[in-house]
């Protein structure tokens, strides 16, 4: 999607603030308003970034104040101490597994990574189809470092297979991908099959 | 750098000798406690007996029983508090360029209905000749800390008015709090054209509330003052009226240690010495229940004489957590709806802020400048001096702070 089609001010659901080569983290723009752990989503600039987001956190924006409890429900925290809500903040951070250039998205790492302040948007369908044609970025959530690998998985096929309209042979094929990948340990494998078509 | 261990030795001494006054105390205000008693019907005649006296003791004047106590009123379910709260950069002749920094944290939460509320601040650099120096009674010299503070806490009331203003023509039910006390009495003794400004500025300010009949109040935590228990103290002077300055047991007293022979009489005690050093809080600790508040008293500062209708009022109020203080200008003192309001609205925002009113916990976050802010504005300054060109230098005792040989 060309960057001039999209209204930033109102469709961007995260600002960057850390980015690095392999990863980045973002900044929620609404309060628990992360995008889906497992979800597509993108940075646009001169080569968008493609990503896959692998952890969501909510916590204060002060290092030194913690949330407590208060025994309250959401709407009555709403109410009655509307403060807090103003001092939490939601982060997510997303695995680079690609970036786009001419030719489209491109399954390997970009040349620099995304710029801090940069706004991230979630992915299209077309472009999560363009991710996930084939399974590379399988590999690249195996090869991450510290991410929760199998969960991982499990949730971005099941995304990417809901971008082909639960479409059966493209599941079958990425099957077939998981299984040359992970074919040293038949029990993780079984156990990531059977959670994926629950 | 603190001796450990000849520190440590006074402290135990310190503990040793608090535990011994403790239980004297305990008495002390069994005995203040009784002494309220016995003027709950005869509180006019209290009232007359401190309207006539001179004391050396501030005492607070009664407008009612001093035996009273009030339950919380409800809270209106749809409520708008505001505070603000300021903290400085003060002016260092060391640093890079003569300066100084007021930034004022507000806060206006609005309470009931789920709208978000805000909470910013607002710095304000000040650098011009006339900020840097004053000249009052005649006389120019460097502006002091003491001053800053005198303007910050300008800045913090006229940010609570326009707030409370704007939320008042919003349709809004608000209140405002600010931290500490609405009495000026740093002024006392100030030259007098200081004074005077920072008074008008003060008395504009409540002045403008009172129009819109919005509610203003300063919250003490952790109160000292004795105002009521000297009000006790004035009902157990047996003299017609007190007058400290011509105290007779005083003046044994005095008589008794200027006798170097030390063969005289042991001098009578003093009447009202009893009860001396309980303060207000201990008192009503004992006297209020949670959510309770006293009764309105007039504060007898000398600085109030200049205050007309905003001569500032106070009661005591029993937060759950300790007894606070809460300051008022007597039109809210008078109008029992905002009295009630300025209750409940206390007493619910220090249960909200678990032991302090939250708009000013909050306010506080919002203008507090930590070490680490001083250090960037500093160094903006710098970096903004260098692009321009202008000469910048720190005093060898600034450096000399930064890196200290060994």
């Amino acid at each position: 999607m060309a960057l001039s089609s999209i209204d930033i001010s109102t469709e961007y659901i995260g600002e960057i603030v850390e980015s690095s080569t392999s990863q980045f983290t973002s900044e929620s723009r609404e309060l628990n308003g992360a995008p889906p752990f497992g979800s597509f989503v993108k940075t646009l600039g001169a080569l968008p970034v493609y990503g896959l987001v692998f952890n969501v956190c909510t916590h204060s924006i002060e290092p030194n104040r913690r949330a407590t409890a208060y025994g309250l429900t959401e709407q009555e925290l709403r109410e009655e101490q509307p403060q807090i809500f103003e001092l939490l903040k939601t982060e997510f951070e997303a695995v680079i597994i690609g970036y786009g250039n001419d030719h489209g998205p491109q399954q390997v790492l970009p040349p620099q990574p995304p710029g801090i302040h940069s706004f991230v948007f979630p992915c299209t369908e077309s472009e999560i189809k363009a991710l996930t044609n084939s399974g590379d970025f399988l590999r690249s959530i195996l090869c991450g470092n510290r991410l929760p690998a199998d969960d991982l998985i499990i949730a971005s096929v099941r995304n990417a297979w809901a971008a082909r309209a639960s479409d059966m042979p493209y599941l079958v094929s990425i099957g077939k991908d998981l299984c040359r990948l992970i074919r040293d340990d038949y029990d993780r494998l079984s156990s990531i099959m059977r959670r994926i078509s629950q | 750098m603190l001796d450990y261990g000849l520190l440590k030795r006074q402290i135990d001494q310190m503990a040793v000798d608090a535990s011994t006054l403790q239980d004297d105390f305990f008495a002390r205000i069994d005995l203040a406690c009784s002494e309220m008693d016995r003027w709950e019907d005869a509180w006019e005649t209290l009232g007359i007996k401190i309207a006539r006296s001179r004391t050396s003791w501030l005492v607070a004047q009664l407008g009612g029983p001093i035996t009273e106590a009030c339950p919380k009123p409800s809270r209106p379910k749809e409520l708008t508090v505001i505070a603000a709260d300021g903290s400085q950069i003060f002016p260092d002749r060391h640093e890079v360029a003569n300066c100084f920094l007021i930034n004022i944290g507000y806060v206006v939460i609005h309470y009931g209905t789920g709208e978000r509320p805000v909470l910013n601040s607002e710095p304000t650099l000040f650098y011009d000749e006339d900020d840097l120096y004053q000249e009052w009674a005649g006389k120019r010299s460097p502006i002091t800390r003491e001053v800053v503070g005198v303007r910050r806490n300008a800045m913090e009331l006229e940010k609570v008015v326009t707030l409370s203003a704007l939320a008042h023509t919003e349709g809004r039910t608000c209140v405002g709090l600010t931290d500490g006390t609405l009495i000026l009495w740093m002024l006392e003794g100030k030259p007098y054209d200081f004074r005077r400004e920072t008074l008008q500025a003060t008395l504009a300010g409540l002045e403008r509330l009172r129009e819109l009949r919005v509610p203003i109040a300063g919250y003490i935590s952790d109160p000292g003052s004795a105002d009521v228990l000297n009000a006790l103290r004035v009902g157990l002077c047996p003299e017609q009226p007190p007058n400290c300055d011509k105290c007779p047991w005083k003046a044994a007293e005095a008589q008794h240690l200027l006798d170097l022979d030390g063969d005289s009489e042991p001098p009578a005690p003093i009447p009202c010495e009893p009860i001396a050093g309980v303060t207000d809080d201990m008192l009503y600790a004992r006297r209020l229940k949670r959510g309770e508040r006293s009764g309105v008293y007039r504060s007898a500062s000398k600085i109030l004489e200049d205050y007309g209708p905003h001569r500032i009022c106070f009661f005591y109020v029993h937060t759950g957590w300790e007894i606070g203080r809460v300051e008022i200008p007597e039109w809210v003192a008078k109008d029992r709806e905002l009295l009630d309001l300025v209750h409940t609205t206390v007493v619910d925002q220090v249960d909200k802020g678990r032991g302090y009113p939250v708009v000013l916990s909050e306010s506080h976050e919002r203008a507090i400048v930590r070490g680490a802010d001083r250090d960037i504005f500093f160094k903006f300054l710098k970096d903004a001096f260098v692009k321009n060109n202008i000469k910048t230098e720190q005093s060898l005792k600034q450096l000399k702070k930064m890196a200290a040989a060994v």
